[in-house]
Order: C-alpha cells, then structure tokens, then sequence
C-alpha cells in the first residue's frame, strides 16, 4: 500500500498503477513480526520489472521463510521522480509502502549496463547515500546481482556486496548471516568480513586495485582474508531447486505477462558473442515433469493464457518433444497458448507446431546473426542458408506471411561483403515466399531484419575484441539500408551511442564510478530509454573525470593484460576462452557441446557434473 | 450458453485500474475461478466480456456491471462466492443476475463526489457558486469526443445536482447523461466547475453510485 501522502498525487501522473501495489499475490506481512525486512530493487520501470523472472524467483524465495519480507521497489518514472523530490516523499517499498531506509537489504538486480544511474537515483530518492563508504550502519546493506554483476568494478563504489551466479541459494544464506549479525549488534565491516567467506559472495571493498602507467590493472588483491578469486555461485539441481508457484498479476500492461518457467540453465550453442551462454555454464536440465508441474501451479494461481518455456536455446531441450505432447491435452482445453521462445523449426516435428499453433499463432523469427557463412563461423553461430531458408518455406507453406530476422554489425573481421549478406540473406527470404505455390492471394511478405550492434562482453571470446566506434557502426548501417533493394524487407536499428555506453561499463574498471556519480549529478537517468539517453552529459562526465571511454572500448587488450574482472571465476577457463578467441579469428567452428565436450572447464563449478557430459559418456 | 451479468464494486486501491487494465484483470479472474467462459470463435478465440460502462481512472464504483456469456450451467451464487475467492484488493463482486435491461438502455449515472479544500470559507463559497452557475444552465468546456475537441455546454448533460458544503468539504450528488450516445464524466463537470472559480481542491474523489435508464429506473 502506497504512503497516504502521495494519494494525491497519483492522478497527476501517467499510470498510478505503477506506484499503488495491492496486486494479485503480492505478499503483505506483518513487519514486527519478521526479522529481515528485504527490498528488491529493479532499476527500471515498473513495467519492465515485473517482467523479470529472476525478481519473481527471489520474491517467492524470500516471502517463503517466515522470519524475512520481501517487497518490490521500481525506478519511479520521471513524472513521479519530480512530485516525489518536491514534495520529500522517500522512495517507498510497493507493499508496505514504507521508505527504504527502513530496509535490512536492498537487493538490486543488475540486467543492463545503462540501469547504473537509476541505481543511484533510487538510493538518493530514498535519502540514503550512494556510496557505500558512506553508509556507516550494517543496514541497509546494498547488494546486487544478475548479469552484470560478472563485472562489478564500475559500481564498486555502491555496492556493499555483489553476488555472481545463481541466487536461489545464496540469498538465503546472506539473510542467515545477517540476522546472526544484526541480533548481535556487529559492524557493518564485520559482517562483510563474514559475508566474503560464502561462496558466490563478491565485498568489492575488501579488494584493492592497482593500474599501471597505461591505465591497465596491475594487481587485485584481497585483504580481510577475502578470497583471492571469487567463484560464481551454481545451483546444482533444477529439480529440487526453489521454484515459484505463484507470481505477483500486475494490472498493468507490463512487457512479459505470462507463466514463465525456466527449462534449463546453460547453453550447448558457444556461440561467441553471447555473454549468457557462457556465464550460466555448466548445462542443467530440469525434468520434463517439473516444469509441467510448475506451469500448472502458475496458471492456476493468476489466471494466465499463455506459458513461456524459458532458456537460451529451447530446441536444445532433451525433454521438449515430450513436455510439450504432455502439456498440450490440458493447455489447449484451457485455452492456454505455449510460447517457445528461441525454438529452432527445422528439428521440431511439424505436427505438434501445428497444434502448438492451435490456440494462438505465434511470429517467426531467426537469429542468424550474421549476412554470410564466414562470419557465422567467425562468432561460431552454427546455423547456414540452406537451414534458414527450408524452415522459411515450411513456414510461408504453413500460412505465414511475416518473418523477424536478428543481426548484428561490428563483429570482428567484418567486411562489406558481409554486411551486403544481410540484405541479400533477406532478399533470399523474400524469394523463398514468392516460390510457394500457395502462397495467400494478394499478400505480400513482410521481412524485418533488426540489427544490433556487438558489445563485447567479459566472459566470452571476444573479450579482448575492439569494439567499432559509433561513427563506424552508423556508416555501416548506412551501408546496410542502401543495399536493401525492397520495401518488403524492413530494417529497424539500434542506437550506436546506447552500445557505446554499454561497452564502456560492460569491460569497465572501477575508475569509472567517478563517471557513473557525476553524469548522475548532471540528471542523467534512465539511459536505456533513448529519450533520456543525454550523449552531452555523458561526454562531459568523461571529460571531468579524466577518462578516456575509448580506452575501454575501441582499444584490443593483449591476452596476458589482467582485466579487471580476472578476480571473478564463472568456471569457463580463461585459456579456453583464449583459443575460442584464435579458432574465431581462423574462421573455425567449434561444435556444440552435445556433439563434443570442448573442455570449457565450467563443470568443474557442479562437481564434475555437465548434463551434456553425462550423457556423452553414457 | 447463458447471458450472466456480474455486478461489482471497485474502490481503495483498485481506482487506480483503467478500463483497459480491468478487462485484463476480470479476465484473468474468471479463469481463476474457473467458471466455464464462453470463447469466440474467431482466429483468436478470446473470452466474450463486456463493461457496459467503463469507469474512468481514478473514481470508484458501488455497482458496476460486467456481462459474460458461460458455455455451461452455474448457479448465480456459485459464480459470486467462486469470483470473491479469487479478486484482488478493492474489486468485489456484489450481485451475479441474469440480464434485464439491454445494455443500451443505460442513459444516465447517479454521483456522489466529495471536494476538500484547505478552509471552510472556500468550500462554502465553492457550493454556492457550483450550485449557482449549474441552476443558470451554461457552463461552457471543451469536450474530446470521437470526432475531435468542440465546446459544448455541459448545463444540458446534467440532469439533477446538488451540492452542499459541510466544513472544509464539499458534497455533491448529481445525476449526469451517461451511455453511448451522450456521456458526461464527472470529473469534466467538477474541473469546469473549478475552473469556474479557479478553486484548487486538496482532494476530488467522485463514486459512481447508479447506473439509470432514461426514465431514471435503475439500470438492472
């Protein structure tokens, strides 16, 4: 329930929904009667957070202990952001509506590397200093996690903790050792002293970091007894693993409203650009029986028509043919519509598309990331025309009319040739619908090809690479756009400043805190949104700081340079990464892990265990 | 299948639902309760749900209706106490009849709107003056219909009003047009009204009490 003080403002402002909790499922206790009073923190809008199903997990998993209460906050809007700061209302918990500052932990997940200034934004909001120096008591003690934080250097400074890897286990733990903290009244430094020892428990503070001349790191050392490489936290077992059977139904029209379940973790592809597919190693199934169990008690539980089975590759899914002929009875009598995101069509039995379809028909979409065959062997997506073009005519046989295609530019050893790929690769696609005998009288297809831009990330093979200049990635969509012959292909892009900001703080170090607080004094906030994304500011916070950004991004770092997240073991060795880094620079694949163990080294982190490995052996 | 008319009430915090956020949310309900919704059709067979007059953002309703048609035989009661079990904060479910009045046959909607200001002086003044301009029949504002913004004298739209001030607030109870073809929101009337007088209210909370039929009969 909102503080009665901003009753009167929610008129005032675009959708109040945002800021009024009280939805379906949302968990209210009594607070004298918990110990941990926990704060999960999205730094975005309300609408893009309540999509996300790591705060879902992590809200169930943390309402289910009786002595601990965890709350949902959001980046207010910015209309919201003004009435808030003029009429001193603190940034307030959705559920009890209580201000932050009466929080035990402030979890913020950390998806996106322009979500930094909302980060700070929200603490200021609440009146609680952003820098955790500054934050002299044990609580509330900030702590983040999800993707980004494989890199936390450039928010150091602001985070207490970070936690690296899965958190169904570690959060719990955390909450352990803060209460045995709290009841005996240690000191913030004790309890960071203590947390450093869990395993998947990153005190940046407790590490110091040294530069060379040239700006490089010369050394991370740990003190207080911190150790000296901080291993990713990894769930062993999907199955026995803390999974939701509710979820918060917002009234609000948010971006993913449906059942999410996830169906395993990790990835079998390598595909070298793709940061998830590496950071999540090693593979992890959960059984076909779990997931079908999970998405019953959802549905059940909100009232949701549609279910989306989650991973990075869905096809990939031993159990997929079978989950889906035991859901489809009960789903399709429900009139429940199951989303396969990432489904590759061409190994996926045409008769169970169709009734797949049967309820509601979803769009068609590849990801060949890549205009020609070279380049897709250089970032090691396995995926070739022949495939594309097979499952583009099924589909338009089947009725289509519309399909996506997802690229990227500014991959390494690009040439022109291989931008000109793309157009010609949709222009094949185009063909492709106009050789179908049946094809819907007077309808003309529609190809929309989407193009990213690489972003470098750590972790993966291509964390030594440059990353192309803005100017260089604008030049190239220019390219792109002129040899695109057609109406019926469409080409929609991404802004090159937004991955401009995203590679420096991606490979950042933790010179860049300094960056982060200044341009945040300049107002800038919400840089995702490219309406709010201010290039000025950020250029000048640059400037004053003394740092140069193309440091971080246009520049290759030598193999033997210590990056800054050296300290940080994800399980995928470091020398596996490097030869991934020379076979891509060759031009060769590496085949996927289901055909052949490549030696990444993750299983290591699961006992010895890959569920790909296991089965080769067998 | 059965024509079912469920009648609700929608106040705290579910005022802050828009139209368009209810129909997802009712939906959503019945399927948890599981009452046996009839689907269309169509390519995309969807629930057959109708508000037969949506609620603007921001004011609460005491007796609000909503038709579905149900594929099977329930009871009236088994739908009622079924829906209740599953309704988030602020939305419950008073009554579940069978249809009597034609949806179009709803032509007017009763109000009662209660208006804080920060002194006593103010809402006097306010009542009088609301009640003055609304007894002398013109009271001129811009209006967004379908067809663009036009000005239109709201005086014709209002049907009865009262308004009496009671300390720093004050009470209105007013019978507006509502329905497909004339429709005037209360809140439109009030903000004229306070444009009038260039009064600037602490708190304007507006409950629909009433839906009416043209002979001002209870709409049912």
């Amino acid at each position: 329930m909102y503080p009665k003080k901003i009753e009167k403002f929610l008129l005032k402002v675009q959708k109040p929904g945002r800021y009024t909790g009280g939805e379906l499922n949302s968990v209210v206790k009594d607070k004298s009667k918990v110990d941990i009073r926990y704060a999960f923190c999205f730094p975005d809008t309300y609408e893009i957070g309540m999509s996300h199903l790591g705060m879902k997990i992590l809200y169930s998993l943390v309402n289910a202990r009786e002595d601990a209460w965890c709350e949902r906050v959001f980046a207010p809007w910015v209309d919201m952001e003004q009435v808030m700061r003029e009429n001193n209302i603190p940034l307030y918990a959705l559920e009890s509506g209580d201000a932050l500052t009466e929080f035990d932990i402030l979890g913020f997940t950390m998806q996106y590397e322009l979500s930094n200034t909302n980060v700070l934004n929200m603490l200021d909001l609440a009146g609680i200093p952003v820098k955790s120096c500054d934050r002299k008591e044990l609580t509330p003690i900030v702590i983040a996690g999800g993707a980004c934080v494989c890199n936390s250097e450039p928010m150091a400074e602001f985070f207490d903790i970070t936690l690296p890897g899965d958190g169904e286990e570690v959060t719990n733990e955390l909450i352990d050792l803060l209460k045995e903290y709290k009841a005996k009244g240690a000191s913030k430094q004790e309890f960071l002293a203590a947390a450093a020892q869990i395993k998947g428990v990153y005190v940046p503070s407790l590490y110091e970091v040294e530069y060379n001349e040239d700006c490089t790191v010369k050394a991370v050392t740990p003190t207080c007894g911190a150790p000296e490489k901080v291993e990713k936290r990894n769930v062993a077992d999907l199955d026995s693993m803390f999974a939701p059977e509710s979820f918060v139904v917002p009234f609000l029209d948010v971006v993913h409203d449906r059942t999410t379940v996830e169906i395993f973790r990790g990835c079998i592809r390598g595909c070298r650009f793709c940061q998830a597919g590496f950071l999540n190693r090693p593979i992890r199934e959960k059984s076909p029986e779990t997931v079908e169990a999970q998405c019953k008690a959802i549905c059940q539980s909100t009232g949701y028509d549609e279910i989306s089975l989650c991973s990075l590759s869905t096809s990939d899914y031993k159990g997929l043919e079978k989950l889906i002929r035991n859901m489809l009875p009960w789903t399709v009598e429900e009139k429940i519509n199951i989303a396969l995101p990432s489904l590759r069509a061409d190994n996926f039995p045409k008769e169970l598309m169709e009734q797949l379809n049967a309820v509601r028909r979803s769009g068609l979409t590849f990801a060949p990331e890549a205009g020609t065959q070279r380049l897709r062997d250089v970032i090691n997506k396995n995926i070739t025309e022949n495939e594309m073009l097979s499952t583009a005519r099924q589909a338009f046989s089947g009725g289509w009319t519309a399909v996506k295609l997802y690229f990227m530019i500014g991959l390494p050893t690009e040439t022109e040739d291989d931008i000109r790929g793309i157009a010609d690769l949709a222009q094949a696609v185009v063909d492709e619908y106009y050789k179908n005998e049946n094809k819907p009288k007077g309808k003309s297809v529609a190809v929309n090809i989407s193009v990213a831009s690489l972003v470098p990330k750590p972790f993966t093979p291509f964390q030594w690479e440059p990353q192309d200049k803005p100017e260089v990635l604008i030049d190239k969509q220019n390219y792109l756009i002129s040899c695109v012959k057609t109406k019926k292909v469409s080409v929609s892009r991404h802004v090159p400043w937004t991955s401009f900001l995203e590679g420096v703080f991606s490979r950042g170090d933790r010179r860049l805190g300094k960056v982060i607080e200044t341009a945040w004094r300049k107002g800038c906030r919400f840089d995702g949104w490219e309406e709010h994304l201010d290039r000025e500011k950020w250029m000048q916070s640059f400037e004053e700081c003394g740092i140069d950004p193309y440091f971080y991004t246009a520049r290759r770092r030598e193999y033997d340079e210590i990056l800054p997240w050296d300290h940080m073991d994800y399980g995928v060795t470091k020398n596996f990464l490097v030869k991934e880094n020379q076979k891509a620079h060759k031009g060769e694949t590496t085949a996927c892990c289901r055909e052949k163990c490549a030696g990444c080294g993750a299983n290591k982190l699961n006992g010895g265990v890959c569920d790909e490995i296991s089965k080769n052996l067998v | 299948m059965k024509s079912v008319r469920i009648w609700f009430k929608k106040s705290g915090l579910a005022v802050y639902i828009s139209h368009l956020d209810m129909n997802r949310c009712m939906t959503r309900a019945v399927r948890r309760a599981e009452i046996p919704l009839w689907y269309t059709e169509g390519f995309n067979p969807h629930p057959y749900m109708t508000f037969l007059m949506p609620l603007p953002l921001g004011q609460a309703g005491v007796r609000e209706p909503l038709d579905i048609r149900i594929e099977e035989d329930m009871s009236f009661d088994e739908i009622k106490s079924r829906l209740n079990s599953v309704m988030p904060e602020g939305i419950e479910i008073v009554d579940v009849r069978e249809p009597f009045n034609k949806p179009n046959e709803i032509a007017a909607a009763e109000y009662e709107i209660e208006t804080e200001f920060l002194s006593d002086g103010e809402a006097e003044g306010f009542a009088a003056g609301a009640t003055a301009v609304i007894e002398g029949g013109v009271l001129n504002a811009e209006k967004r219909s379908k067809r663009g913004i036009k000005t239109v004298n709201l005086c014709e739209m209002v049907r009865s009003f009262e308004c009496i001030s009671q300390g720093n607030t004050v009470k209105t109870k007013t019978v507006l047009a509502a329905g497909n073809s004339v429709n005037l929101n209360a809140e439109l009337l009030m903000n004229a009204l306070f444009a009038e007088f260039a009064a600037e209210p602490e708190k304007n909370s507006v409950i629909r009490t009433k839906l009416l039929c043209e002979d001002l009969s209870v709409f049912d």
